[in-house]
């Protein structure tokens, strides 16, 4: 006993040693799961208020190549602009056919990157909008060029968004002109090229071709630019094309970038959850009795306090025609009876 | 002690701050980004607890972690070299130099202080490429990044051990 206490006491460092490498490999594994890291990470708020001043310094070196692609987007929203307004005119002047949504479909927050990583194998981003600004992870995130990536995790001022240089990254799309669709992944190397993969063979593919998302997956809207087509290369298994693809989004510079907050749909998404794990469904069914039973229960209380209302009503109603009958009307007796008219009906 | 605290404290904020704000946003030819926080490291003296070595170390990656998202990979190779720096100090330490050594050029020699800080970097950098890449399928690029990185790091080391040295010798002198 008394060796094994000294063992323990001239070893002690070792110990120690082996308990805090257990404890950063803890961190390093959580990391891959969601919230747990927030405190280890740039989505801290300590940390990323420090990393906002640092940008808000460094972001004027790369102001003049914003400029200037903000100048485009801007060139070509106002082609745009004239172009619908051209249309919308043809249109009105027919006065019965409308275009249904000329609108967009979903909402963005505009957010500005405070730390960024390009050069690891597991690359991620930082933005300084989170909880707050009502950014939940897995929401898509896209720039005036193309797609950027899906936000990972946030804390109530920050997220973390993991771009489309991750070797983890992996975004259904589609070729634009033919409408075949793969999936977009990278690898370790080269901050401006990615690969699409399970193409079929049979697929008419062309270099210069468009790549764009495909709408499968309730992150993206379908039709947002990726990347073009750059080298067509084979799988190695011969099955499929393996597509060399230089995206539209310049990570480098990247400065300014929008995150499409309300286009997943919770419902889509339960659904798809059930139909891939039967044991869901029939909680799913029980939990649909259980609606019901409630509504019921709620349909019931609406019933008896509309009745309350209605014998409320009555009394006023006799007490003011007895007033009436003994003083002079006066214009409040008007007044207060439309709102118990409505509550009741 | 107290003053020892407190300088290591205050080398650990100038360092985490080139750190953050210049060296990581290093990335020679494409992928060589110094680790210089492990300079911390370096510079503990010889007859410094190994326990708080090893905290200093934990710390130090930590820290470093928090700063660059890489949750994890910074302690557990920071802690490494804590581990490896006390017995590679012993080894290399002149027979009758004395007791609280702090390493540098005068108290090791020039080549032994270069060997010195590129065994460590080497264990730094090995240990932290290889949980990045997490895989060894492309491991050129690895092999790549730690031998780079270690030699770049070194480089870095000795110029900053030769500014703070020289330095200190011309404050001597006046």
């Amino acid at each position: 006993m008394r060796a094994l206490i000294d063992l323990i006491i001239h070893n002690k460092h070792w110990f120690v040693f082996l308990l805090l490498e257990v404890i950063s490999l803890v961190f390093l594994f959580s990391h891959n799961g969601y919230q747990k890291s927030v405190y280890f990470t740039t989505a801290n708020d300590v940390v990323g208020s420090a990393y906002n001043v640092i940008s808000g310094i460094t972001s004027y070196l790369h102001l003049k190549e914003e400029n200037h692609d903000l100048e485009a987007a801007n060139e070509q929203l106002r082609k745009e602009v004239y172009e619908m307004h051209q249309q919308l005119e043809a249109i009105q002047k027919d006065s019965v056919k409308r275009m249904p949504a000329l609108s967009l479909k979903y909402d963005v927050v505009s957010a500005q990157v405070v730390n960024m990583t390009i050069h690891k194998a597991n690359n991620f981003i930082t933005i300084n909008k989170g909880e707050a600004d009502g950014i939940r992870p897995e929401m898509g995130v896209i720039n005036s060029r193309g797609v950027v990536g899906i936000v990972y995790m946030t804390s109530r001022h920050y997220s973390i968004v993991m771009p489309l240089l991750n070797v983890n990254s992996k975004i259904s799309c589609r070729l634009r002109n033919s409408e075949y669709f793969g999936s977009l992944v990278w690898q370790r190397g080269y901050a401006d090229i990615a690969y699409v993969t399970s193409v079929p063979r049979h697929a008419p593919v062309k270099k210069k071709e468009i790549v764009e998302t495909n709408g499968y997956s309730d992150i993206f809207p379908p039709g947002l630019p990726i990347g073009v087509v750059q080298e067509i290369g084979d799988s190695p298994d011969g099955m499929s094309y393996f597509l060399r693809v230089k995206l539209f989004a310049n990570f480098p510079t990247l400065r300014e970038v929008s995150v499409i907050t309300n286009y997943s749909s919770p419902e889509r998404r339960m659904l798809e959850e059930m139909a891939e794990d039967p044991a869901k469904q029939d909680s799913v069914l029980i939990s649909q009795d259980k609606m019901k039973e409630l509504e019921e229960q709620k349909k019931k209380a609406a019933d008896e306090k509309a009745e309350k209302e209605r014998l409320e009503f009555e009394r006023v109603k006799q007490q003011l025609e007895k007033e009436h009958s003994t003083s002079t009307p006066s214009a409040t007796i008007t007044n207060d009876n439309p709102i118990s008219t409505d509550t009741v009906r | 002690m107290n003053s020892i605290f407190l300088t290591r404290l205050f080398r650990l904020f100038i360092l985490l701050l080139f750190q953050v704000l210049v060296f990581n946003n290093i990335h020679l030819l494409g992928y060589i980004t110094p680790l210089v926080i492990g300079y911390m490291v370096v510079c503990m003296h010889r007859n410094a607890s190994r326990i708080a070595v090893l905290v200093w170390g934990f710390v130090i990656g930590l820290l470093f972690d928090t700063f660059s998202n890489t949750a994890g990979m910074g302690a557990a190779s920071c802690t490494l070299i804590a581990m490896i720096q006390p017995v590679l100090l012993e080894r290399l330490a002149p027979r009758d130099s004395a007791e609280n050594l702090t390493p540098s050029f005068t108290s090791l020699g020039f080549w032994n202080y270069v060997f010195y800080v590129f065994l460590l970097m080497a264990a730094l950098h090995g240990c932290f490429y290889l949980l990045d890449a997490f895989t060894l399928t492309d491991w050129p690029l690895t092999l790549f990044s730690i031998s780079g990185g270690s030699v770049f790091t070194t480089i870095i080391i000795i110029f900053i051990e030769l500014l703070i040295r020289t330095r200190k010798e011309t404050t001597r002198h006046l």
